[in-house]
């Protein structure tokens, strides 16, 4: 066979279908960010009906029964029960809640705050530029723990303060991440020619700019998710944070401490509450690096 | 005895999308002092052909169906691993096409060139101009000493100290030299060459292509220029091979290839390069798509 | 280089500088008052005043940030309202268990998790692989505090053949040295006993607090001893006869080291800043658990201190890192 057709075939496939084939391939290949999705969604699902679904709803709203306190687990008591008689299951369901929103709240402020500054910063350039990315700096050189803690503490008890808490350590990263996207995408042919028509530069950010910069920061979110969630959990073991009754993974660990090792229970049901919290945004975040950021993956 | 025989080469490739046939019967016969040129589109094979020989194609993504290829009358495609180092480096030499990404950026080229040489030293310490079993202290020393008489053949200029410098202090031009340097360094009787000049300026080009062809007529070895580019065929090619989709299409002398092509293939790729004689508007490019190749 | 290096250090002076007005900021700006909890509740009006002029507190904020930083250039770091001792003396006190602690699980995490993360690249998909994998994406989602309690459930209680926590048992007379950190100095005087004693306080609180720069080390060596085996120079490298071997452990390690090494120097910050979890756990008696008694009291001084030290310490380990890089990749270019 060496005559040459002299019609050669067309390409049949158009680029964008190949990318998708391409972005679910990825996807596929990595089965575990799947079980992480599935871990975010079970997880989302509880923190949402928690209060419906507890068995020892008064518990969870403070009450004890120390007639039964310490009791190991089994079919009454799935996780045991603590030092007051508490049922921990129904204590690691509710914290959820805590957990899972403080982590939100936290990452959106980040990336609004950390937004708008590197998006400032990096789309007039120059002297704000300067002088924006000098203070981001010197807030990403300070150890983000010890200062929370020192910002929840001064605040006071309460989960509001400790998201803004956590939320005044966590932007400066984004203000460098997108600050970078946004020198990146400025220069780009579409930006000038929206320049050109006489976009004013809050339009060219919003509506041209910020729209082609959004694969990084949803990955960086969702693994940043999973770092906010160990944070919380963090200054509620040193005990800064949420406080007692509303129950919170890290000072529910905490309290248990004191009772380790006879009552292990107390401690590692909450533990490993954190564990797969952590574990699900770290395996969902990977999986959507691969898929939506193919030349960052490491 | 024929330096490089491939019979019926049948090569598949696998990738997400599935396995494909990308060689579907390769013949081709090199001998000593010819320089064949390979020539055909991006994705037509050639480079596959030519990291054949050398057996570098990963058996996880590549797999013969079919063929040989003969080196010295011994199949490469039935030799051991570690058989085939032994022809790496010191029978057979390779040149790549981008010399920014040949050279390991994080050492001098001294290291990787005294590397290779010894490399060939110890398989055949004649290379370094040392009887057999020399110590191996002395063939440190000879490989030092003939990397900086190669590195001084390929025409770097004060060869003994610039062996010291690392590959980003060189130009693009220098640094092909140094990757012939490095291919040459074993005194092999195949020099595969992989579009040696395509990521150099065309001033560039033409000295490298002298270089090679010196130090070819020089050892009297076998060359498989693989290439894209027509005119490089003609200027330093003895006989040529037309590749397309897997195929070889036609073969011969560069004479008798280029003045009278057989084929329409080989025609339109002729037509499709640009001459001070070409009118606006007439140039042509070749229709169709390549089979993809990851 | 060495003009490299002290051009660096000049300009280490106008971040530090940076530093303690934006730490003092936030100190000051924030809500409490620190003199009324150290008068305790029952203090009058007037006793509350004094403890106010005794620590300076009644002047402007400009006038307490000059007198704060002119303090510091001098080693007089401030007074912890709460202890009632110069915070440079109490730094140094405490800084030597924390640095120890830290230096531990950083080896460990250097020592394991290179050659692990070199072989997993190597033997991918292979058992080493999903091993490391596993491990690095175990380690990672792992809370530091929550695997002390794992640990000391299973070393101390179960197999007890461990120390609980602490640093020296309290009847023990702990090793005198120069520096401070009792491994270090137990071996400076040949006093192997003081030795093993602190290498079993050591081993579960470094080995808690390595988890996670092991894991990330080890998933970025892999990561990029893959990127660099797919570069161009490796098949040059192959096809001119090096052998498998030396191509890895020569031309690829030093590639697939630069980016590793910047992972290492942040890391050490990270750790430095995080180790209040696990000194918790461990009642070690360090910079963190320093910093949280101060920060429960409201205790400025202490507080600042210690944010400031993990900084300079951070600040000085980038520049480190900074200068390794270009051992590492000879492109650099130190202007």
């Amino acid at each position: 066979m060496t005559s040459t057709p002299t019609t050669l075939p067309k390409r049949d496939q158009s680029a964008r279908l190949e990318n998708w084939a391409r972005a679910f391939y990825r996807f596929r290949q990595s089965w575990l960010s799947v079980i992480g999705l599935a871990i975010v969604v079970m997880l989302v699902a509880v923190a949402l009906f928690a209060p419906l679904i507890v068995p020892h709803p008064e518990h969870v709203a403070g009450g004890t029964n120390t007639a039964a306190r310490f009791t190991a687990p089994g079919a009454d008591f799935w996780f045991g029960t603590n030092a007051l008689g508490q049922d921990v299951f129904s204590l690691v369901l509710v914290g959820s809640q805590v957990s899972l929103f403080s982590g939100l709240a936290v990452v959106i402020i980040a990336i609004v705050v950390g937004g708008l500054v590197g998006a400032i910063a990096g789309y007039f350039g120059g002297w704000i530029d300067e002088i924006l990315m000098r203070i981001t700096d010197l807030l990403l050189t300070i150890p983000s723990l010890i200062l929370a803690m020192a910002v929840a503490a001064a605040l006071g008890t309460g989960v509001t303060n400790m998201i803004i808490a956590i939320a005044i350590t966590w932007w400066p990263a984004y203000a460098r991440l997108v600050r970078g996207e946004v020198i990146g995408k400025k220069e780009e042919q579409f930006i000038t020619a929206a320049k050109a028509l006489g976009a004013s530069w809050p339009r060219i950010l919003g509506r041209h700019i910020l729209p082609n910069i959004m694969s990084p920061i949803i990955v960086k979110a969702s693994l940043d998710m999973g770092f906010a969630v160990l944070t919380v959990a963090s200054l509620g073991f040193v005990g800064i944070g949420v406080k007692a009754p509303t129950p919170e993974w890290g000072t529910l660990l905490s309290v248990a401490r004191a009772d380790m090792p006879d009552y292990w229970w107390t401690a590692v049901f909450p533990g490993c509450a954190i564990f797969l919290a952590v574990l699900a945004f770290n395996l969902l975040g990977d999986g959507l690096r691969d898929v939506m950021d193919p030349k960052a993956r490491r | 005895m024929t330096l490089l025989d491939i019979k019926n080469l049948n090569l598949s490739m696998r990738s997400f999308e599935g396995e494909t046939q990308i060689l579907h019967g390769i013949d081709l016969k090199v001998e000593r002092g010819e320089i064949w040129g390979m020539v055909g589109e991006t994705g037509s094979g050639k480079s596959l052909t030519g990291l054949s020989v050398s057996r570098l194609i990963p058996p996880a993504t590549g797999r013969y169906l079919a063929g040989s290829i003969e080196f010295e009358g011994r199949d490469v495609l039935k030799a051991g691993e570690k058989e085939m180092r032994a022809l790496r480096g010191r029978k057979i030499g390779m040149i790549f096409q981008d010399p920014t990404t040949n050279l390991n950026p994080v050492f001098r080229i001294g290291t990787q060139l005294v590397d290779v040489a010894l490399h060939a030293g110890h398989a055949d310490p004649t290379v370094l101009g040392l009887e057999p079993g020399a110590s191996s202290r002395d063939l440190k020393k000879a490989a030092k000493r003939v990397a900086v008489e190669m590195l001084d053949k390929v025409g770097i200029p004060k060869a003994a100290e610039r062996i010291h410098d690392y590959p980003h202090q060189f130009s693009g031009g220098m640094r092909q030299r140094v990757l012939i340097a490095m291919a040459m360094i074993g005194k092999p009787d195949l020099l595969i060459a992989d579009e040696p000049t395509t990521a150099l300026d065309v001033s560039v080009q033409a000295q490298i292509l002298k270089l090679i062809h010196d130090l070819v007529a020089e050892r009297n070895i076998g060359v498989l220029m693989i290439t894209h580019n027509l005119g490089v065929v003609a200027q330093i090619c003895s006989h040529v091979a037309v590749m397309y989709r897997g195929r070889i299409l036609e073969r011969g002398l560069v004479t008798d290839v280029l003045k009278k092509p057989s084929h329409v293939y080989t025609q339109a790729l002729l037509n499709s390069i640009p001459t001070a004689h070409t009118k606006r508007g007439e140039l042509r490019g070749l229709g169709g798509v390549m089979p993809e190749v990851q | 280089m060495i003009l490299y290096t002290l051009r660096r250090l000049i300009l280490l002076i106008p971040m530090l500088i940076g530093l303690t007005m934006i730490v003092f900021a936030i100190a000051r700006l924030l809500p409490g008052d620190p003199v009324a909890l150290a008068a305790g509740p029952n203090a009058t009006p007037d006793v509350i005043e004094s403890v106010r002029q005794e620590f300076g507190l009644d002047k402007s904020l400009p006038q307490q940030y000059w007198a704060y930083v002119t303090g510091l250039v001098q080693g007089d770091w401030g007074v912890s309202i709460f202890t009632r001792r110069p915070v440079f003396e109490d730094i140094m006190t405490f800084l030597p268990a924390t640095l120890e602690l830290v230096a531990a699980a950083m080896l460990i995490a250097i020592v394991l998790g290179i050659p692990l993360g070199l072989a997993a690249a190597v033997y991918r998909n292979g058992v080493v692989d999903y091993l490391t994998r596993t491990v690095a994406l175990g380690g990672i989602a792992m809370p530091r505090f929550f695997l002390g309690l794992l640990l000391q459930l299973m070393f101390v209680s179960w197999l007890d053949i461990l120390p609980l926590s602490g640093r020296f048992p309290l009847i023990e007379i702990p090793p005198e040295g120069p520096t401070g950190i009792y491994t270090i100095d137990s071996i400076v005087a040949g006093d192997w006993y003081s030795l093993t004693i602190a290498l079993q306080h050591l081993a579960l609180p470094a080995f808690a607090m390595s988890l996670s720069p092991l894991a990330t080390i080890m998933r970025m060596m892999r990561a990029s001893t893959i990127e660099v085996l797919q570069q161009d120079f490796v098949m040059t490298e192959r096809a001119l006869g090096i052998s498998n071997t030396k191509i890895l452990f020569k031309y690829v390690l030093k590639n697939a080291m630069t980016s590793t090494l910047t992972v290492i120097g942040l890391y050490v910050s990270w750790l430095l800043g995080g180790t209040v979890l696990v000194e918790t756990v461990f009642d070690w008696p360090g910079l963190g658990l320093y910093a949280t008694q101060a920060i429960l009291s409201q205790d400025f001084m202490p507080v600042i201190g210690v944010t400031l030290v993990i900084a300079m310490i951070y600040l000085v380990t980038m520049l480190i890192v900074d200068l390794l890089y270009g051992v590492f990749n000879p492109r650099v270019r130190y202007t």
